[in-house]
């Protein structure tokens, strides 16, 4: 997969073999007394381990060492006291860190999930390219950036493999908070929930990247934003009214952020959508526009007492019918629902 | 209320026994030592399924305490493997084995102590990693809190500090995601949930939201998942199943469809898959049967929501007063 031809040649050769080896005595596992969990590994692993145990304890710093961890992350990235000595050996060999990105990659798509190959490109990041430094240039320029713009790509791959991938948006999120490049983030997440509007992670960044690391307690929604994200829900709620993400998005954003336009706004464009005959069908269906009318009316209530009664009854037809037909699954909760209307 | 549970399937609680027995035989297997670096997780998650089966002493426990010891490194905290780098995770895992073998008194609680503590940090913001790398998240928070809790050093930590952090995880459906911005996902929802049980700071939760958020999880095939859309899998009867059961919501779950879900992953030769029909592996029977225990399913210890450890343990060390943190409303 990566290394010069030299190499792989001597790939399959065991270590005790090789002459660049001959000078270390490689040190067995010791699994301790009558110990209950005696590993029995490949051979090869079993090799690798034994040498790699021996640099370790000497502390050396140098290329073999370096490719010596390359060849044991590659069969378990998940041996993470690995990573902290080869972090180092990048460190003082004043390794080619774009070279040392890109073995990331390479491991990446054979490990996604594995959180230290995540970590370890955040350290390799910060050092090409200290935050600091990105503070001085615009957004434009930042994203243009050789360092950010390989991210990104390598980003999008990553994301495009497993569009869920948690660590892939959590670096994400570290990336778009530390290098500041909102603007593009909101475009990034648009695409995505377009290619998969059931994607609740791209939702979630959408919340992520309207915030912009603002307090959340101290921010106020301005009503053309809001509105404009009511339309943008709508939208896609068109597509598959039957979708979690969207409903849970709006009505949490408006909750949060612009709670009287939960049923100013919202409330008569779902209401819209309801009575429209291409979408009838699949909005009465869905237990999402039942639970976000429940929603809207309870903020409703609170906020215009005068109209509490006739909300409380409508709202109870409503538990009544998720509980019985549209969601009984969860006609537990619909119930619980009910009897706290009556507490309301 | 009490579960009456229809009798689709049966809990082969024998077959599950000699399937953990069996873990550490199967040596030539490539899963074996891929795993080495959780071996000693893999160890709690095998013995909170024989507690919870009520089978404690199929596996030999002073192999076991001698075994954990042996991870135990200069710094106070314990790796996943004798010689393997200290990390919260393989830290809590050996101090939950310790306690239930009553094997505690054989660790010195303030160097394990001093470990968790050296890994607060106040940059980015305050909270706790996981180990010197750096890494945190919501579930090195409630690891911390936990850890200890074992030794009564809790007041040691900046609590404040990590509450603050795990209030930023909480998302706008209720949620609580790996650490502020995160999505919401079922296992931080669990350690998010459970860290402020033990700080007593319950109250900051959207009660209603996040039950609302951890009943969806159920889909109509009875089982749960851990964030929507996603496929249903067995160990969210724990994730999902303990944070019910703190905020006092735990009826909010279909227990019977649940249980058969559950039920129908178990290989007949033992041990649970993630979902019927795939390979049962020790972590989803682990947390399999905790779920099942959660909604008292016949036949199976009760188990802390909190720890995952079997109540008795729980309450012999005096651990279950987080139960006073809980509002008194919520009981009503």
């Amino acid at each position: 997969m990566r290394i010069e031809d030299s190499e792989q040649v001597e790939e399959a050769v065991p270590l005790a073999q090789q002459a660049e080896w001959q000078d270390i005595t490689p040190i067995e596992q010791d699994e301790g007394e009558g110990s209950m969990c005696p590993i029995a590994y490949t051979d090869e692993y079993r090799e690798l381990m034994g040498y790699l145990r021996a640099v370790m304890a000497v502390g050396e710093v140098s290329e073999r060492a370096l490719a010596l961890t390359a060849r044991v992350i590659e069969e378990n990235p998940g041996h993470y006291t690995v990573w902290v000595y080869r972090k180092r050996l990048v460190e003082e060999l004043e390794s080619d860190i774009a070279k040392e990105l890109d073995w990331v990659s390479e491991i990446s798509s054979k490990f996604p999930k594995n959180y230290q190959l995540w970590h370890h490109r955040e350290s390799l990041v910060t050092r090409l390219w200290a935050p600091s430094n990105a503070q001085g240039v615009t957004e434009d320029q930042r994203v243009t950036n050789p360092v950010l713009r390989r991210e990104l790509q390598f980003l999008g791959a990553a994301i495009d493999e497993d569009s869920k991938n948690f660590h892939a948006w959590s670096y994400r999120q570290w990336l778009v908070s530390t290098y500041a490049l909102w603007t593009q983030e909101l475009v990034f997440v648009d695409t995505m929930i377009n290619q998969d509007v059931r994607n609740n992670s791209a939702w979630n960044q959408r919340y992520f990247a309207i915030l912009a690391n603002r307090d959340p307690s101290a921010v106020h929604l301005e009503a053309d934003m809001a509105k404009s994200e009511i339309e943008y829900v709508v939208e896609h709620i068109k597509l598959a009214p039957n979708n979690d993400s969207p409903w849970s998005y709006v009505t949490g954003l408006l909750l949060r952020h612009a709670p009287s336009m939960l049923y100013t706004d919202l409330l008569p464009r779902i209401k819209q959508l309801a009575a429209d005959n291409a979408y009838q069908a699949a909005m009465t269906l869905t237990p999402f526009y039942w639970s976000a009318l429940l929603d809207i009316y309870e903020q409703q209530a609170a906020d215009h007492p005068d109209t509490k009664k006739q909300l409380v009854e409508e709202s109870r037809a409503i538990c009544d019918q998720l509980a019985s037909e549209t969601d009984i699954i969860h006609c537990r909760y619909w119930n619980f629902r009910k009897t706290s209307l009556d507490t309301c | 209320m009490t579960e009456t549970f229809a009798t689709d399937a049966k809990l082969l609680a024998d077959k599950h026994v000699e399937f953990i027995q069996n873990l550490d035989k199967k040596q030539d297997g490539l899963e074996y030592w891929m795993t080495e670096h959780l071996r000693v997780s893999g160890i709690y998650w095998g013995l909170v399924a024989l507690f919870l089966l009520r089978r404690p002493h199929a596996l030999d426990h002073e192999q076991i305490i001698s075994y954990v010891l042996s991870c135990q490194n200069a710094d106070g905290g314990f790796g996943g493997h004798t010689n393997h780098d200290s990390h919260l995770l393989y830290t809590m895992s050996s101090v939950q084995i310790l306690a239930m073998l009553n094997a505690l008194d054989q660790v010195d609680g303030l160097r394990v102590t001093k470990y968790v503590l050296s890994l607060q940090t106040k940059s980015p913001m305050t909270t706790v990693c996981g180990d010197k790398w750096g890494e945190h998240d919501t579930r090195f928070a409630f690891i911390a809190l936990a850890i200890l809790s074992f030794f009564n050093t809790q007041d040691q930590l900046d609590v404040n500090g990590v509450v603050e952090y795990v209030r930023g995880a909480m998302n706008y459906d209720g949620g609580f995601g790996s650490k502020p911005g995160g999505e919401s996902h079922a296992a931080q929802v669990y350690t998010s949930v459970a860290a402020l049980a033990l700080a007593g700071r319950l109250d900051i939760i959207d009660r209603d939201r996040l039950s609302s958020w951890l009943a969806e999880r159920q889909l109509p095939c009875g089982g749960l998942n851990g964030r929507p859309q996603k496929l249903e899998d067995v160990c969210y009867a724990w994730w999902v199943g303990s944070a019910l059961d703190i905020l006092q919501r735990r009826h909010w779950i279909q227990a019977s469809k649940l249980a058969n879900f559950v039920l129908s992953a178990q290989d007949e030769k033992g041990g649970i898959a993630d979902r019927p029909g795939d390979v049962a592996d020790v972590y989803h029977t682990c947390f399999g049967i905790a779920g099942l225990a959660l909604v008292r399913y016949p036949g199976l210890e009760e188990v802390d929501p909190v720890y995952c450890m079997p109540r008795s343990v729980v309450e012999r060390l005096g651990l279950d007063k987080w139960q006073s943190n809980v509002p008194e409303s919520w009981s009503q």
